[in-house]
């Protein structure tokens, strides 16, 4: 019989056809294929979540990693004849030039060490004793032993020849360079030749001194037709004189004159021996260091009346100073010392200062120690990094700000000469054995680490370390400044500020439509509050930026009325209309009661707008604006409305436990209306408890000196987080709303009978039995809020300001995470350092929206679980 | 005002002319009730009255409006969309659907147990000091004397007396509906409205309720929806039996499972449909 009934009618036999029980082949195939499509179709998705993480974190990777080494080579150069002044390396590591005190220059292959040209730079065999350089490399100057000082400049000049100007009977130097004994020639892409040359030129002598000239910096500043020369030197006797050289060209024979214009600076302390003198772009500041670390700073603004502004002692003990050298910007110096510390020093505005100009010289940042006396230290020509050796052949490779050691290098012998490319991508030394080394280094990111981009970095020329975010300026020497801290914070003043705002009137609304109005009315209501969220936030953003902001800045003093006037009117409103006989109020109770509420909410704006100047005028010292800034009026309104609302709970906790049985004795019952005189009582008690609490609080606070203004309230600008508060809760407020309404509904239609059947009434039903039952998921809800607060981009672009500021002023803007990879994304250069440091701040909100998400995801699941067991 | 004052708030208290009303015994007079689910007629004009301090069962087959009824008593219905009603409802003399009654007053005059058992996820005693709590007691020792005398009287006391603060989801079934009855009769009501209490019960529960209800009977006046004929001739004086709407009978009990005068009557108690 069982098997008859499986296998179908044809076994089934004479009885009425039945159906046949298995199950067919397409359902089943059916089942099959769309259980395979479900499965990969899941899986796909949790693949593509992992995947851009993965992504991600590979971008961000190389910000962490310091830096690395490619290729190594090592040769010997022939004997030099005389010390080497100077060492240069071209733009793409062709040659490394060498100028000596002979006066002969050399250039030699960078990657075989063959000679490529020596030549006579035409100094005349005048005896130079002291040699200057600027940072960016060609222009140069000699001390002489007479007392005079020459220009000159020393040029590695790169042109792009076209392939047939390649020259015939080219001695190749390797597999791709060729040389003719006075450039090299490179094949690079295109079919073109790149000439690398060598150009010398030098200037008449300028005499500054009768002595000869022992020490000596140079700077080049003014314009490229106007050119200023500035240059300090010290001489044998120790005087140290500050000069300006200017350049003219006369236009009818094409002659260049050079007037030079010389200043004494105050002379040296008696025995003090300078080692080093250095002198800053604009010639506003010259430092000589002696030996024993004395550093003497002379302030030369004044042209004509230099003074001493400064002396520090930057060694202890009988430590000796080895190396004193700017670092781009001319600002920070490295002072390297016969411990292997070498650390950088810059000035910064300093009132309590010992000096003599309100600035002082301050050690920035001390740097890891090498093994050895810092015999060298070689600067980068574009960012703040630079490289030390030392005696022990230790070469090492750093970043000022950043504070880390990127490349350990070891040259075998201390160097006598040290160079970083000008592209950063090349190291190149020269021991004293002349033993020359060079590495190709990739140093793709040296300043940022995990304690730049979120710890306080003191950045060049700020008071004190700080969290700072300004990636782009004007000037080359500009260092950029990544600190994430400056936009988490921002994320979180624009979710605080529109939480604050969102999360009461959508939850009053949730509580409204779930617990108040009738089936009907929260099916019209719930989908229209649920349409709002559908409303782009572009569009949001741009009603925020372009009508909020500046109808906010307009009518500022309404805003903060508004905020007393729409509570107050509503609530005065219901105890008003609790005061209408019973009969009148159920008739009214369907759309009049509707009605009446809007025309209350109008009401109140009218009344805000209209108590505005008369606020103003008597809180406000007139102008909100000016009062916001700390210009006139006192911080006691402030105080005054913000201890408000935990004033009136205070006062309404008081009421009950004291006032609370007798005052209503007061009213007389039996009387129907006694209940509403006594719950109207109630309310106006308290509130004027809290106002009196709030008053004497303001009073007190602003009568001992406490000023409340500067924190949250301060100076006013137009794109503020009050705007974005309200703009982004406009965007929160149906999110939170429709979840939290959800989490309320789902608590069990029995809680709310059995609430409402022991005489509870909707709102003590609401409070006490539904709202805690679905706390987790009105908890959630919120979270949820947060998290798409916290992703939220268009709003804060156009509305928020953009300022990457760290302050909880509600009137100032500020800069989201999410905003600021909006902003920045144009400008960031595929792999460069802003462009990964981007790629950490989506990271970093990835991260955000994950950890809030997941958390109201858990706690929801929570809720779920306890409203089943209900 | 005056007039009004029977119709407000604070003031659904019985007066003389009440109180001489209900001395005649009857505590609710039910009149030509009738209601409506939209278009759909749920209950036809029903006529009854309700003996103070007596047990009353509303019997009949599912979806015969006794429920329904009931709940009218407390206008628990007046959150469902579409409902009409007419006809007149009264406890004590007043009527109970006057526009702008009391409602909140209503209820705390009339306790309810529901089918299941719905205890709050709060403690056991601030489940039985609900109805005080929302009445605005603080008092503490007011509390703990109603709550002892709540569960007392639900015959609970002694099962939970050392557990006062544990929560009441903890309890099972038949002490969770015995919480509830305690939760009903804190407030000190007239009325308590029991519908179906003991559905979701096992018998030795049951039969628990039972004899609370015995109990409770002459203190209060007790309507109890039952499927259960032999409970309502168990523990019921009076008993109404409906059919569709309609109330077909109501008398005695004993009358009612014995000889009653509807042919439906006899034919649904001794069990040959329903």
């Amino acid at each position: 019989m069982l098997n008859e009934s499986l296998t179908g009618p044809e076994a089934g036999g004479t009885a009425r056809r039945r159906r046949p029980k298995r199950t067919s082949r397409a359902v089943l195939i059916a089942d099959r294929i769309a259980d395979a499509t479900i499965t990969v179709g899941g899986l796909m998705v949790i693949f593509a979540v992992a995947g851009i993480m993965v992504f991600l974190v590979e971008v961000v990777v190389p910000l962490f990693t310091g830096g690395s080494v490619g290729t190594h080579t090592q040769y010997r150069l022939p004997p030099a004849e005389g010390a080497v002044l100077y060492t240069a390396v071209d733009e793409y590591n062709t040659v490394a030039v060498e100028l000596g005190a002979n006066g002969r220059l050399a250039a030699h292959h960078l990657r075989t060490g063959a000679m490529v040209a020596n030549v006579d730079a035409g100094l005349g065999g005048a005896d130079i004793t002291a040699f200057a350089a600027t940072l960016a490399g060609e222009e140069v100057m000699f001390g002489l032993a007479d007392g005079s000082v020459r220009f000159g400049s020393v040029g590695i000049p790169i042109q792009v020849l076209a392939a047939n100007g390649m020259p015939a009977g080219l001695r190749r130097l390797d597999e791709r360079d060729a040389t003719d004994g006075e450039a090299v020639y490179t094949p690079i892409a295109g079919g073109q030749v790149r000439k690398v040359a060598l150009s010398f030129k030098s200037e008449e002598p300028q005499r500054v001194s009768d002595r000869p000239i022992r020490l000596l910096d140079y700077r080049l500043g003014g314009t490229v037709e106007r050119p200023t020369r500035a240059f300090v030197t010290i001489d044998d006797a120790g005087a140290v004189r500050l000069s300006l050289a200017e350049s003219r060209v006369n236009l009818l024979t094409r002659k260049a004159s050079t007037r030079v214009s010389t200043s004494a600076l105050p002379p040296l302390p008696d025995g003090l021996r300078p080692a080093f003198v250095l002198l800053t772009d604009k010639a506003d500041q010259v430092y000589v260091a002696a030996e024993d670390g004395t550093i003497l700073r002379y302030d030369t603004r004044d042209f004509d009346d230099p003074v001493l502004a400064e002396r520090i002692d930057v060694l202890p003990g009988d430590l000796r100073l080895t190396a004193f050298r700017f670092l781009i910007g001319e600002q920070q110096i490295v002072v390297g010392a016969s411990d292997g510390s070498a650390d950088v020093y810059f000035r910064i505005q300093n009132h309590n200062a010992a000096s003599t100009d309100g600035y002082s010289l301050v050690l920035a940042h001390p740097l890891e120690r090498q093994p050895a006396p810092i015999v060298k230290v070689a600067p980068s020509k574009r960012s703040k990094m630079f490289a030390t050796a030392d005696a022990d052949g230790n070469i090492w490779v750093r970043h000022a700000t950043s504070e880390q050691t990127l490349l350990r290098l070891d040259a075998g012998e201390g160097a006598a000469g040290l160079v970083m490319s000008p592209r950063d991508n090349g190291l190149y030394a020269v021991d004293s054995r002349r033993q020359a080394d060079f590495w190709s280094i990739s140093v793709p990111h040296p300043e940022t680490t995990l304690g730049t981009l979120f710890g306080k970095v003191w950045y060049e020329g700020y008071p004190a370390p700080s969290y700072t975010w300004q990636s782009s300026s004007g000037t080359d020497s500009f260092e950029e400044k990544f600190s994430l801290v400056p936009l988490i914070f921002g994320t979180i003043k624009a979710t605080v500020y529109s939480l604050l705002f969102a999360v009461p009137i959508a939850l009053l609304a949730a509580i409204y439509t779930s617990e108040f109005v009738q089936p009907r009315v929260r099916a019209v209501v719930k989908p229209m509050m649920e349409m709002m969220a559908s409303l782009p936030s572009v569009v949001l953003g741009f009603i925020a930026a372009l009508v909020l902001a500046p109808f906010v800045e307009t009518w500022l003093a309404a805003v903060f009325a508004a905020f007393l006037t729409f509570p107050l009117s509503l609530l005065a409103a219901a105890y008003g209309w609790q005061f209408l006989p019973l009969t009148v109020a159920g008739r009214l109770s369907g759309v009049p009661k509707f009605l009446t509420m809007a025309a209350v909410v109008v009401l109140a704006g009218v009344l805000a707008v209209a108590s505005a100047p008369w606020l103003e005028d008597l809180f406000f010292g007139g102008d909100v604006r000016a009062w916001a800034n700390g210009d006139v009026g006192s911080g006691a309104p402030l105080v005054f409305f913000l201890a408000m609302p935990a004033a009136y709970i205070l006062s309404a906790l008081t009421y009950d436990r004291l006032a609370g049985r007798w005052l209503p004795a007061l009213v007389p019952s039996g009387s129907g209306g006694a209940a509403k005189a006594k719950s109207l009582l109630r309310w106006l008690v308290v509130l004027g408890g809290a106002a009196c609490a709030s008053a004497a609080l303001a009073a007190g606070m602003t009568w001992s000196g406490f000023e409340a203004r500067g924190g949250m309230v301060d100076t006013y600008v137009q794109r503020n987080t009050l705007v974005v508060g309200f703009a982004m809760g406009f965007a929160v407020i149906p999110l939170i709303y429709t979840l939290a309404e959800d989490a309320l509904n789902a608590v069990p239609e029995h809680l709310r009978a059995a609430s409402l059947a022991c005489g509870a009434t909707p709102w003590q039903t609401a409070v006490r039995i539904i709202l805690p039952a679905a706390v987790s998921g009105v908890f959630a809800a919120v979270m949820v809020g947060m998290g798409r607060a916290v992703g939220e981009t268009m709003i804060v672009v156009m509305a928020a300001g953009n300022t990457p500021l760290m302050d909880w002023n509600v009137f100032n803007g500020l800069r989201a995470l999410s905003a600021n990879i909006a902003v920045e994304l144009p400008e960031a250069v595929r792999d460069g350092t802003l462009y990964r440091v981007l790629f950490l701040a989506a990271l970093t909100l990835f991260i955000m929206t994950f950890v809030i998400n997941t958390a109201a995801e858990v706690v929801r699941q929570r809720f779920r679980k306890r409203a089943v067991q209900l | 005002m005056d007039a009004a004052a029977t119709t407000t708030r604070d003031a659904f208290e019985p007066t003389e002319y009440h109180q001489a009303k209900s001395s005649q015994g009857e505590i609710i007079e039910i009149k030509d009730f009738n209601l409506w689910y939209g278009q759909a007629q749920a209950l036809h004009d029903v006529n009854m009255t309700i003996e103070k301090g007596m047990v009353t069962a509303l019997i009949g087959p599912s979806g015969c409006g006794k429920s329904t009824l009931l709940r009218c008593l407390n206008r628990m219905n007046d959150l469902i969309d579409n409902l009409k009603i007419k006809g007149r409802m009264t406890m004590d003399g007043m009527d109970i659907y006057a526009p702008g009654v009391d409602v909140i007053g209503l209820r705390k005059r009339m306790g309810m147990v529901f089918q299941k058992p719905n205890p709050f996820p709060k403690s056991i005693f601030e489940n039985v000091v609900y109805p005080l709590r929302v009445d605005g007691v603080r008092d503490r020792r007011e509390l703990e004397e109603a709550c002892r005398r709540s569960l007392e009287a639900a015959a609970l006391w002694d099962e939970v007396k050392e557990r006062l603060e544990d929560n009441a989801l903890g309890l099972s079934g038949g002490q969770q509906q015995r919480l509830c009855i305690a939760r009903a009769i804190a407030s000190d009501p007239d009325v308590l409205l029991m519908d179906e209490p003991c559905s979701a019960l096992d018998p030795i529960a049951t039969s628990r309720i039972e004899e609370l209800i015995d109990e409770l009977r002459g203190t209060y006046t007790i309507i109890i929806v039952t499927h259960n004929m032999q409970q309502a001739a168990r523990i019921s004086q009076n008993t109404a039996f409906m059919y569709l709407g309609r109330l077909i009978e109501y008398g005695q009990t004993e009358v009612m499972f014995t000889s009653p005068f509807q042919r439906r009557t006899q034919d649904y108690v001794t069990g040959r449909f329903g």
